[in-house]
């Protein structure tokens, strides 16, 4: 069972205009087709000569390149490949074929709150979380006060994680969130989280990231956030590449195809 | 072209804190909730230990020759639960830490290394323990207590690489985590914990000196050679050959073996777990 792999290099060059660079991408992942994965199965599957899974193609030579400074929303159906795409510019997963070039400080936010226990208490949660995003405990310190002050729930610092709502979890995790400083960030989906007051924060933040001219990917489903945040879009269907620029043509075509 | 991958597998100042965050959070969570808390790193060793006493010792009236055995007793149990606790948590590690793997990206032997070391922080708790109590009952301080460094070193690294390696193949076939626990509870008859060393070499002493060619007990027995009496029977003073370096040999390849085997799936973990 040996499984290709492509190439996902981290650089730091300040001289390059290009902060990601996607070339002749392709993705599968081997679904196991029994319902049962152990190994019995496995050996059971050996002895019959069965492969014991079903390769999909998730994603099907992709390219693009992001300069830096691009706000850049990524659009498409439900399983067309966007997370995963993601999820390997980040290097979680590994691409199967083609070579991906990250020019930068790569900072991923596919969840926020990774790593949040409910066990413990909010205080132990930002330290651990602030940890997952590479800060230090004495980093964690100075920032400390105003994560709680951005959250509005510094009286509940010290109560277990798991005695806040969901919404409050989610406040907080934005609130250290958002004190991460990388070259690039890849958010998933997290804009929407809070009340409407807390939501304007959120959209503040955004802003002043498209101001600062931050490189961001953004994977989303608010074809108003593409076209409010974002100065690029890229449309992907079933694993392609089928529209690359201008965000209110590409959220346009995206609407199209919804509905029919 | 797949050395460019591997080159992040250094402990640098991401990881440094990571791995301390996450070790610390291991402890705090191992003892949530329980009125005692941290003392149960304490209690649960002890408590195995009177229970293998009375049975053993006052019972069976095993252990009799051998100058303080109920230190020499308590050490080679406290050594032991370290070696299970190591390897049992450290084979779950990725499982159990797969949610941090599907979310953010880091080298993947962190959660393993942060989950063995929870054992080990208890480890030297109890190390303490141990030291008073061979105090208490008469044991002269002596040169030869720091022997017990590399032996203890020794015993992590084995469960270390056992740790990767089956930890590694628990993520595909989960069915490794109770396989281990069967087995760990056969291995801890093959060991000379409860019983000397001697009873074995009553009946046949090629037994003996196979049972010392295994690197946990030759790691304990060296431990107790050094810290409680030097009237422990140790692989290199009882197996006189060559074949004293085998359970070096054991651990060194269990580790390379393991750390080779997670390095070569540990890139498939995120969405095989």
């Amino acid at each position: 069972m040996k499984r290709q792999i492509g190439n996902r290099t981290e650089i730091n060059s300040t001289t390059d205009n290009i902060a990601i660079s996607v070339r002749n991408l392709y993705k599968s992942f081997n679904l196991p087709t029994e319902q049962s994965s152990g190994l019995k199965q496995a050996i059971f599957n050996r002895l019959r000569g069965v492969k014991g899974y079903t390769e999909q193609k998730v994603l099907k030579d992709i390219n693009f390149k992001i300069k830096k400074g691009e706000f850049v929303g990524i659009i498409g159906r439900n399983g067309s490949g966007k997370s995963t795409l993601l999820k390997i510019l980040a290097g979680i997963y590994y691409p199967q074929k083609g070579d991906i070039i990250i020019n930068g400080n790569l900072i991923p936010f596919i969840e926020l709150g990774v790593g949040f226990n409910p066990e413990l208490t909010g205080r132990e949660n930002v330290y651990l979380n602030g940890a997952l995003l590479g800060f230090s405990n004495e980093e964690m310190d100075t920032m400390y006060d105003d994560i709680w002050e951005f959250a509005e729930l510094k009286q509940f610092q010290d109560q277990k994680l798991k005695n806040y709502s969901s919404g409050m979890q989610v406040r907080l995790a934005f609130s250290i969130a958002i004190r991460a400083h990388g070259n690039i960030l890849l958010l998933d989906e997290v804009l929407a989280v809070g009340d409407a007051a807390f939501q304007q924060k959120c959209n503040d933040y955004f802003r002043s990231l498209k101001d600062q001219k931050q490189t961001v990917i953004l994977v989303t489903h608010s074809m108003e956030n593409v076209t409010k945040f974002c100065t690029r879009a890229i449309l992907i269907e079933s694993g392609k590449i089928i529209q690359d620029g201008d965000p209110n043509k590409v959220s346009a075509a995206y609407t199209k195809m919804l509905a029919n | 072209m797949y050395i460019s991958m591997e080159i992040p597998l250094v402990l640098n100042r991401k990881n440094r804190i990571l791995l301390k965050e996450l070790t610390k959070t291991d402890f705090k969570l191992r003892y949530q909730g329980s009125v005692l808390g941290y003392l149960w790193a304490l209690l649960r060793p002890l408590m195995m230990f009177a229970i293998l006493y009375i049975v053993f010792a006052k019972l069976l009236k095993i252990g009799g020759e051998i100058p303080h055995y109920p230190v020499y007793l308590l050490c080679g149990t406290t050594m032991w639960s370290f070696f299970t606790e190591c390897t049992s948590q450290g084979i779950q590690a990725v499982v159990a830490r797969g949610d941090l793997l599907r979310k953010i990206s880091f080298p993947k032997y962190i959660v393993v290394v942060s989950a063995t070391l929870t054992a080990v922080i208890n480890m030297l708790i109890n190390v303490a323990v141990i030291i008073i109590f061979a105090l208490i009952n008469g044991v002269t301080p002596n040169w030869s207590w720091f022997l017990i460094i590399p032996a203890i070193l020794e015993l992590y690294l084995l469960s270390l690489g056992i740790a990767f390696l089956l930890g590694s193949i628990n993520v595909k076939y989960r069915d490794i985590t109770s396989i281990w626990d069967v087995f760990v509870q056969a291995l801890f008859y093959a060991i000379p914990i409860i019983y000397p060393v001697s009873m074995v070499a009553e009946t046949s002493t090629s037994a003996a000196k196979i049972i010392l060619l295994n690197p946990i007990a030759q790691a304990i027995q060296d431990i107790r050679f050094g810290l409680i009496t030097h009237d422990a029977v140790t692989t290199w003073n009882y197996v006189a050959s060559p074949a004293v370096i085998i359970p070096i040999v054991i651990t060194l390849s269990v580790l390379v073996c393991g750390s080779l085997t997670f390095r070569k799936k540990s890139k498939f973990f995120a969405e095989e777990v």
